[in-house]
């Protein structure tokens, strides 16, 4: 499914551009028009005669050149009439951000019918209504009212993320910062282009390799599992269902005009087909992280070596609900291990390099990890607050990507420990700051190796 | 039986009412490899102790009626039957019940079953979902499922892998592998009942519901003691 257009677009035209800054026909052209998208902005509204320095025309018609993308930024009731004159344009994609449509039912679902109806006779397809629309890391589009002051742009980067909430959309953005966005995707209402038609298209995008997706309730379950099944063997799904409950699901209803459905019919359909899901919006952003920056895990063995025990303690409980198992050592590695670090080192579940521990013995204890064929993942945690822990460590952890195995990292506290975390992950390593958040981001490698060979199995 | 005669029991059944009657579920279900009681229909008295005598006994009666959907509510059923004599007494009782429990149901007949011994019991569910169409449910029978709802679900249609990772989904497998001396039951006919299940709610649109509870599983076989299925007209939307 080509939907490139939404995203490549050369030319965008606003529809129902407002000269007052704070409106949202302002704010989506300034988004479009102020900074790097390079394509061409063309306001409409037929009481204005120029905006933001620009030419307003009174209709699309009005556009001397071609439209690839038009954005509508007004009532709903206003729509239909509009979208006819696109398709007499030529429009073939159309984002309607505003609201008012399936979301209040009677009269104004029926609205929302006539548009699709209007837009697919003319071949357009639609994203939204009732959503904040589309940025592309690339181009440079987007489709925000939120100001550059307020909400920064991420630089391209591996993630896409669709979303069936703007809110969570919008923080997703600023979180992924620091790996990056290729596509995003606020459906809103998704009147015509669905989860389903998304992920289709993603599994084909050269620059997005992990796909994570916040959804109520899907528009058409099986559709939506049939393509998941296609793209988990290209790429990894993480998927967050919210509405998992009677409450929630009359929360979904009202939302985006849901049917959020049975939770437990989802989570049997997200294992079956290879999804991997998320419970919350933190674990959303933590795994597609892990699966956006390392490989994933060939078992479920994981070695964890640290300066200070109790994130041990707690990671290995996380464990047994996420049915990780602490990798046993080969006999090799344990005597290496003890003859290099006597005690009161303790080489027992985990490597406990101890408070006095320097990069080196980290670099020494990860080396030996590696090479040990019941190691599939390291999983290392800092005590930063130690003094004897040199600033090498952040070297010697980016330096351990070349064992070829999954690290996922933990380490909790204040500024500086911030400031090392960071750095390590601008090195392509995550680093997290609790040591449950580290075994689910562990879990989401852990599960796509399994998805992935499962589908090898099947030959797929 | 043929499965052109599974089409001919489901269009019979729509005509008449909205669910299949439970010695076509159950003929239904034979025919999709799913083990169910052995039994015998009596349109009276006399072919019930007829029956019973074939089946062998300890049995169970029940009555068949299409106004009659929950038998045990309506004094319906009679168990552990274990002579001639028993059968005649379940027969009036069973007859008497309903005649004040409903006075106007057509009584179809009444269902006589082989007894089974008691084992561990389990359910296998086929639903319809808005979202995600023909869906299958398992769990384990009694307090399992309708308090603690451990249950899981797959869409169908499921592989044989799909039918075993459900079944060791639930909480309740450690029961199932066999505990505190107790044998472990036979896990590969559950997952025969599970994929016939999802080929049969695939194949006929018709179905709206299937419900298997209980299925009675043991070291060797497993039986289905009651099946419903639910029927609804081609094309409606369920829900």
């Amino acid at each position: 499914m080509d939907l490139s257009g939404f995203f490549k677009a050369e030319s965008v035209a606003v529809v129902g551009a407002s000269s007052t800054p704070g409106r949202i026909g302002f704010e989506v052209l300034r988004s479009l028009s102020q900074y790097d998208y390079e394509g061409k902005v063309y306001p409409i509204n037929p009481t204005r005669s120029e905006i933001l320095g620009m030419k307003c025309y009174p209709s699309v018609l009005d556009v001397p050149d071609k439209i690839d993308l038009a954005v509508f930024t007004l009532r709903s009731t206003m729509i239909p009439r509009l979208m006819e004159e696109c398709g007499r344009k030529g429009v073939k994609n159309v984002v309607i951000v505003s609201g008012g449509f399936k979301e209040l039912g009677g009269e104004y679902a029926e609205t929302e019918d006539e548009v699709v109806q209007v837009a697919t006779s003319y071949g357009i397809r639609v994203i939204g209504p009732n959503c904040i629309g589309v940025f592309d890391g690339e181009t440079r589009l987007d489709t925000f009212f939120q100001s550059r002051e307020r909400m920064v742009r991420p630089p391209l980067g591996p993630i896409a993320f669709i979303t069936q909430s703007g809110t969570f959309g919008v923080a997703m953005l600023e979180w992924a910062a620091s790996v990056g966005i290729s596509k995003f995707v606020s459906i809103g209402n998704r009147a015509d282009v669905d989860e389903a038609d998304l992920i289709d298209y993603l599994k084909d995008d050269p620059q997005t390799h992990v796909i994570a997706l916040y959804v109520e309730g899907f528009r058409d379950g099986r559709k939506f599992l049939k393509v998941a099944r296609k793209v988990v063997s290209k790429k990894p799904i993480v998927i967050l269902k919210a509405g998992r409950t009677e409450q929630g699901s009359r929360a979904a209803m009202s939302h985006t005009g849901s049917l959020a459905g049975s939770y437990g019919i989802s989570r049997g359909a997200f294992k079956q087909f290879g999804l991997i899901e998320a419970l919350d919006f933190q674990e959303l952003f933590d795994m597609t992280k892990a699966l956006a920056l390392q490989p994933p895990a060939d078992g479920n063995g994981i070695a964890m070596v640290t300066n200070g025990a109790g994130p041990c303690v707690m990671a290995a409980d996380a464990f047994v609900e996420r049915e990780l198992q602490l990798a046993v050592l080969e006999r090799e590695s344990s005597e290496k291990l003890k003859e290099i670090f006597p005690p009161p080192y303790i080489i027992d579940t985990s490597v406990d390099l101890t408070g006095s521990a320097t990069s080196k013995d980290y670099r020494g204890a990860i080396e030996i990890l590696a090479k040990d064929k019941h190691v599939n993942m390291i999983m290392p945690f800092f005590v930063f607050q130690d003094t004897p822990l040199d600033e090498g460590i952040v070297e010697v952890v980016i330096e351990a990507k070349k064992f070829g195995k999954p690290i996922v990292c933990g380490s909790s506290g204040g500024s500086y420990t911030a400031k090392q975390s960071q750095r390590i992950e601008r090195g392509g390593i995550p680093v997290y700051p609790a040591p449950e958040r580290t075994v689910a981001a562990a879990y989401a490698l852990v599960r796509y190796g399994n998805v992935r060979k499962t589908l090898e199995n099947k030959g797929l | 039986m043929q499965k052109r005669d599974v089409s001919h029991i489901i269009a019979e059944s729509l005509r008449s009412g909205s669910y299949v009657l439970e010695p076509y579920a159950k003929t239904i279900c034979a025919n999709y490899g799913i083990p169910v009681t052995r039994f015998k229909v009596a349109k009276n008295r006399k072919e019930a102790v007829k029956s019973a005598d074939e089946l062998g006994y300890p049995v169970v009666l029940k009555i068949i009626s299409p106004d009659i959907v929950h038998k045990n509510d309506a004094g319906g059923v009679v168990l552990n039957i274990n002579t001639p004599n028993e059968v005649r007494k379940a027969h009036r009782e069973i007859l008497a019940n309903i005649k004040e429990y409903k006075p106007d149901a057509e009584i179809f007949g009444i269902l006589v079953e082989e007894m089974v011994a008691p084992s561990t019991e389990v359910v296998v569910g086929g639903i319809r979902d808005p979202q995600f169409g023909p869906t299958l449910m398992f769990g384990l029978g009694g307090i399992l499922v309708e308090i603690l709802r451990d249950v899981a679900f797959r869409i169908c249609p499921i592989a044989r892998r799909d039918a075993l990772e459900m079944i060791s989904e639930v909480k309740g497998y450690q029961i199932l592998k066999g505990y505190r001396g107790q044998p472990a039951v036979d896990i590969n006919k559950i997952v025969e009942i599970l994929l016939g299940t999802s080929k049969l709610i695939l194949n006929y649109p018709e179905i709206k519901e299937i419900d298997l509870n209980p299925v009675i599983v043991y070291e060797k076989e497993a039986k289905v003691v009651d099946s419903k299925i639910i029927l609804q007209k081609p094309g409606t939307t369920e829900t």
